[in-house]
């Protein structure tokens, strides 16, 4: 990605002088202010303990980290673990049986045999451990609500990219005074409050709301539907509030998809399924990777539109780390909450980058 | 000369907001940081109107949520409107300012049930702002049976259609007066045995809200629910199908007040605002807006017979009623357990 810089002399020596920093400044100054200072707070603060009132006190403690790690959870990972290498060593031996199932799959599902391997034994370590997280009594609750909320979120960035992309496609492929109009749509909702927004479903989803009495005097139903508040009216907000932060990205990619390369794979013969498959979605990948994760990251710590849709009922990882800073005077233990979930973000986003890097 | 222009205009913009900031410190200013829907705006109007002092009304939707903010930013607060337990909290914890009851003539208004409480008994970090119960609110239109309890709330055939205060401490303490617990009584043993009734009742509750929950009755979303008295007063005055009832295994009265914290940097505001709002006249419109019980005597007899007999800010007969104490420690014990059953299936 970066160019070798070595490569080129006259690049080489071109370091930012004085006033290179200078106009950088700004930059390091808010990067520090509101990344860097609060980041090492957040970590001091998840190493102290809280006082009855709720004062952090001072003194070195992991206890807020052995809230988190309750014992129980190494069994269930040492137990999904298990599963997940089960099958894989299972698969593994079918392959290995029978030399012409990976190139029938192959066919099938275009994925090679480790891909394949690793997507099953993945699964079946995540359903065992799911299972597990589901049915523990008590003092749980963090691997369960974690575990909510990543599917919440990957759900919705499903929905996101499913719908999104097509929204992205046209827009990216129309002619290019029309194409200005329609972004303006795309963006329209951006000068209303978010939160305002999330307010304006509760008159639209509520039993005695828009879309009820709509559908009720138009004869479609019968009862009205019963949906504010649920979690499926979490599920609608969340889609419809992340959904500009999928088609944007993807917009990008495809407004510099060349035309040429698409008539060449008709040329040679592709479909329109085939080309969209092994040429448009790969040309278009960078678009798709930054979306989902302007989309994923942002959904798990969500916790307001949980709590404006969801009627408080089942909460989110944003849900418990807000509810120890105010009811339950907690602190110390939502710092804690916080660094682990900034490091499960740092370590996926680096596995992605990786990843993307090496395409 | 385009970069002159921007410059200057930069300069300008900064200069005012400095100066902004310098305004902002001058004494003219309270800072109120009081429960949502609590504090009429007619009264901060009136305040301002009279005195000059601007009044910056922050809220909040539990005591717990108010202690944490009060504790990250001493200094910043002039009036806070904590509940009879927390106000204990803070005075165990000396973080209350005491009151100068020679700027407090108006005190004389209160009645005198209101003037000597478990929590201050000699009245001398709080003002009674206004009282309370919590209670169960009935659609009559849609539920025909009689309910007189919590156990007649969380059955099943309620399931979905029940909305409840988004608040660990109440939820406990009804499981706890259905089964003859103190509710003051917070320990591992009593928690323990609260828990598979509450999860029960837990998994019937369509809604939980502490700030506006007859708003879901407004909408039709639920027919039954147990929330705060005022609420239930204001369902009732828009509608008499809304009735109140007061459960009979027991419940708690709360009794909310003003109070200065430490370090309040607009002290003698704060001082009028509380002498302001215990006049009469003043009292009634808090009355009319927020149909609590009202502490001002005086203030009551201003009130319409209507607003008076409306039976869920006045209610009568004698009910089984506990009044809140700090729990301290034991209130994360609470959360979590709360925590713990929400994210069960």
């Amino acid at each position: 990605m970066t160019p070798d810089i070595n490569s080129n002399p006259a690049t080489a020596t071109r370091r930012p002088g004085v006033r290179g920093w200078l106009l950088m400044t700004p930059l390091l100054a808010w990067l520090f202010a509101f990344v860097v200072a609060p980041t090492l707070i957040m970590l001091v603060y998840s190493f102290c303990e809280r006082d009855d009132i709720g004062q952090v006190v001072f003194t070195f403690s992991l206890d807020n980290y052995r809230k988190i790690f309750v014992p129980q959870y190494y069994g269930i990972l040492a137990w999904s673990l298990g599963a997940a290498a089960a099958v894989a060593g299972f698969l593994a031996f079918g392959f290995y049986a029978d030399e012409s199932l990976s190139y029938k799959l192959f066919d099938l599902t275009g994925m090679t045999r480790r891909q394949l391997i690793a997507l099953v034994a993945g699964a079946a370590g995540y359903c065992a451990m799911r299972e597990q997280v589901y049915a523990m009594e008590s003092g749980g609750n963090f691997l369960r609500i974690l575990f909510i909320s990543v599917e919440l979120a990957a759900i919705c960035t499903v929905i996101c990219a499913l719908v999104g992309y097509p929204v992205a496609y046209f827009l990216g492929r129309a002619s290019e005074s029309n194409r200005n109009k329609l972004m303006m749509l795309v963006m329209i909702p951006f000068w209303t409050n978010f939160l305002i927004r999330t307010y304006a479903w509760i008159t639209i989803l509520s039993k005695e709301g828009l879309l009820n009495t709509f559908l009720l005097s138009a004869h479609i139903i019968k009862e009205p539907f019963d949906i504010m508040p649920s979690t499926l009216a979490v599920y609608i907000g969340t889609v419809y509030t992340f959904l500009p932060f999928m088609i944007l990205p993807i917009y990008g990619s495809v407004e510099k998809l060349d035309n040429s390369l698409i008539e060449a794979a008709f040329d040679l013969g592709a479909g329109p399924v085939r080309a969209f498959s092994n040429i448009i979605v790969p040309l278009t990948r960078p678009g798709i990777v930054a979306g989902i994760l302007l989309v994923f990251i942002p959904a798990v710590g969500m916790f307001a539109i949980n709590d404006v849709l969801g009627g408080r009922k089942v909460p989110l990882i944003g849900n418990k780390i807000d509810t120890q800073f105010k009811s339950a005077r907690d602190m110390p233990f939502g710092a804690a909450l916080g660094i682990i979930l900034l490091l499960l973000f740092a370590v996926a986003f680096f596995l992605t980058l990786r990843k993307e890097e090496k395409n | 000369m385009k970069f002159r222009h921007a410059f200057a205009f930069a300069i300008a913009v900064v200069a005012s907001l400095v100066l902004a900031s310098l305004a902002r410190a001058d004494d003219k200013e309270l800072n109120l940081f009081a429960w949502s829907e609590y504090v009429p705006q007619s009264v901060i109007d009136g305040f301002t109107k009279e005195t000059g002092i601007k009044v910056n009304y922050e809220k909040y939707a539990s005591n717990e949520e108010m202690l944490s903010k009060l504790l990250a930013q001493p200094g910043q607060y002039d009036l806070v409107q904590p509940s009879e337990y927390t106000i204990e909290a803070l005075v165990k914890k000396d973080l209350l300012a005491p009151l100068d009851k020679s700027k407090l003539s108006n005190l004389k208004n209160l009645a005198p049930e209101f003037t000597k409480l478990g929590h201050d008994p000699e009245g001398k970090y709080s003002v009674p702002w206004m009282s309370g119960t919590v209670g169960i609110v009935v659609n009559t239109e849609k539920v025909k049976d009689e309910i007189t309890g919590y156990k007649d709330v969380f059955q099943p055939k309620f399931a979905n259609n029940i909305v409840a205060l988004d608040d660990a401490r109440e939820l406990v303490s009804w499981v706890m007066d259905v089964k003859g617990i103190p509710v003051n009584e917070v320990n591992e043993k009593n928690l323990a045995a609260v828990k598979p009734m509450l999860g029960q009742w837990m998994k019937l509750i369509k809604v939980y809200d502490s700030d506006s929950p007859k708003t879901h009755f407004l909408n039709g979303d639920v027919v039954i629910g147990v929330v705060w008295s005022g609420e239930a007063a204001l369902l009732y005055k828009q509608d008499k199908k809304f009735k109140y009832v007061l459960p009979a295994e027991g419940t708690h009265q709360f009794i909310d007040s003003l109070a200065i914290p430490k370090g309040a940097p607009h002290l003698d505001n704060a001082h009028q605002f509380i002498n302001y709002i215990l006049r009469p006249e003043v009292s009634k419109l808090v009355s009319e807006e927020f149909p609590y019980t009202n502490p001002n005597a005086e203030a009551r007899k201003l009130l319409t017979p209507e607003q008076l007999g409306n039976p869920a800010s006045f209610p009568t007969g004698s009910p089984k009623m506990e009044i809140f104490h700090d729990i301290g420690k034991s209130a994360s014990a609470i959360d979590e357990l709360v925590t713990d059953l929400k994210s069960q299936k």
